[in-house]
């Protein structure tokens, strides 16, 4: 016990050290690093499936200070679950922070119910140092066995709120929203903590926890899924 | 300036909470879990199996069955009357309701409860033998009256699942409908509690284990047809919808399970708008809501399903003429 409480506060003191080196935001170009790369694990408890878990990977290159591109990947046990994505956007700085103007195409195969999921989704973000806000909207095309269903445009929404502004190299946030990496949901809202620290000048640690209720807009939110995600990301 | 946002907020908050139709916590928790209302629901159900659950088919050519959503049912009872005796009037075997039957009021459950004791009435003098009915110890309790609804979400928005289940006991059961002898042949229909926008752990757990599909078992396929009733709906006919469907993976879980059943018909509501799609072999029905507020004009808003001895399944739109007087 007297162990873990030495290694975690070795971790809280490295992470004040380098609290000078600002860190500009989840999307933001840094202006040093060009390359990043994250990988994650999660686990996590669902109705239909009981236990899950998986990997994720992520890679984003930021051609200029304005421009980026990125793709995903992650894997599913549970669910059987294999998605994949490639990303781009623009950062627009405005007053008290950026808009990101973001495009991302997704794939998403759901094994184990034999569907396959196209999704197509544009969004414009508004990142200030304490707060975010993103609309969007999405195409989602479905499929499984002969039958396809393309769904009516669905709304894309989300906000955060962090206990710190974005410079600093640590940081704790509350989520609302109604998508999540690989999924976009109609009214189904998600909510949860996250959390980012900068472990190296290259290295950071972050994580998040998940709560995704079914029923939100039937006034009637249940339990759904609860899931948790720690990774690391590094950039160069 | 900071005053007049608080005074601001918390008057919205006010007013929200005030609203019979609104209940702004349940975004984010519900204080009436589907997991409990399954749990009483099965045990209710594993008590009471056979009672009435067994319905026999034809006297003709074919059965009919009469389905009906959303009638949100407050003081004006007029839509639902006219459901139950237009069933009454075309010998409908039986009438399925897809939820949101009223909103949670007491008064607004007195009313209906004293409806379908109207109509059980009616049904029991059309139904029964005159020397049954005169029997002194002849109750109304005793008449298996063939109305089956599923439970919605403003059923019960309200914790009003105390209500609904004092006259409905469960809402995750099914029914069997009795169309050859030998060799015995059933159509089989399948109640799903979905108010919530999910079916809980517990009642996916329940339909694994096949609670719902034990004659499958016997070793002799004898389900001829599967008919499935849920109140929320799979497929979102608008863009905008202010109401949750299933999350994508219940979704996908669902059609599967559906088509693993060799479902014939699945109805739905919840969204109040027509919507028609046929997976594979299924038919998925998305009904408009019957409620008078919701549709002031007379229209098609019940399905009424023909079944006939061979084994041809046929359905029709059905109108409906009330108005508020």
């Amino acid at each position: 016990m007297n162990r873990i409480i030495v290694i975690l506060c070795l971790l809280l003191g490295t992470i004040t050290v380098q609290a000078q080196n600002a860190f500009v935001g989840q999307h933001r170009y840094d202006g040093e690093h060009k390359n990043e790369i994250s990988g994650y694990a999660i686990a996590g408890n669902n109705v239909v499936v009981s236990g899950y878990g998986g990997f994720g990977l992520s890679y984003k290159r930021h051609l200029t200070d304005r421009w980026h591109v990125g793709a995903d990947v992650q894997q599913q046990w549970g669910k059987q679950l294999y998605s994949n994505d490639v990303q781009g956007g623009y950062r627009l700085p405005v007053w008290w922070g950026d808009i990101y103007i973001d495009g991302k195409l997704m794939y998403n195969r759901y094994n184990r119910w034999n569907a396959n999921e196209t999704i197509g989704n544009l969004s414009l973000t508004w990142e200030m140092p304490y707060f975010y806000l993103r609309v969007g909207e999405s195409y989602i095309h479905w499929k499984t066995g002969d039958f396809g269903y393309t769904e009516p445009l669905t709304l894309t929404f989300g906000f955060g709120a962090m206990i710190r502004p974005r410079t600093n190299s640590w940081n704790i946030g509350l989520f609302f929203r109604n998508y999540d990496d690989f999924y976009y949901e109609n009214w189904n809202i998600n909510w949860g903590l996250n959390f980012y620290g900068r472990l190296t000048k290259q290295m950071y640690l972050f994580g998040e926890l998940n709560i995704r209720p079914a029923g939100s807009m039937s006034q009637l939110a249940s339990k759904y899924e609860t899931s948790g995600k720690l990774g690391l990301k590094y950039a160069w | 300036m900071k005053t007049t946002h608080y005074i601001l907020l918390g008057a919205v908050l006010l007013v929200l909470s005030a609203c019979d139709k609104v209940s702004p916590i349940g975004v984010l928790v519900s204080g009436t879990g589907v997991e409990d209302r399954v749990k009483m629901s099965n045990s209710y159900y594993q008590g009471h199996k056979g009672e009435g659950s067994m319905l026999s088919g034809y006297e003709g050519d074919e059965y009919t069955f009469l389905v009906g959503a959303d009638s949100h049912l407050t003081t004006d009872d007029g839509r639902m009357r006219e459901m139950l005796q237009i069933a009454l009037d075309n010998n409908d075997l039986l009438m399925a309701h897809l939820g949101d039957i009223a909103d949670t009021k007491a008064e607004y459950y007195i009313i209906l409860e004293d409806l379908i004791d109207e109509y059980r009435e009616k049904y029991a003098k059309k139904y029964y033998a005159k020397q049954y009915l005169y029997d002194e110890k002849f109750s109304l309790d005793q008449v298996s009256y063939p109305f089956y609804p599923v439970v919605g979400n403003h059923d019960i928005t309200h914790n009003g699942w105390a209500l609904w289940s004092n006259i409905f006991h469960s809402s995750f059961y099914d029914v069997y409908v009795l169309v050859n002898l030998d060799p015995p042949q059933l159509d089989h229909f399948i109640f799903l509690d979905s108010a919530s926008g999910t079916l809980g752990r517990e009642q996916v757990r329940l339909l694994e284990e096949g609670v719902l599909n034990d004659y499958y078992y016997t070793g002799e396929k004898i389900i001829r047809h599967t008919f499935v009733f849920s109140h929320t709906n799979i497929f979102r006919p608008r863009s905008v919808e202010f109401a949750s469907t299933f999350p994508r993976e219940e979704m996908f879980f669902l059609l599967n399970k559906f088509s693993e059943w060799e479902t014939d018909m699945v109805f739905l509501g919840h969204v109040h708008k027509w919507d028609y799609q046929k997976v594979g072999d299924t038919e998925y029905l998305t009904l408009d809501s019957m409620c008078e507020a919701n549709n002031p004009q007379p229209g098609d808003y019940l399905v009424r399903v023909h079944v006939k001895k061979d084994g041809t399944i046929r359905w029709e739109k059905v109108r409906m003429n009330y108005t508020k007087k």
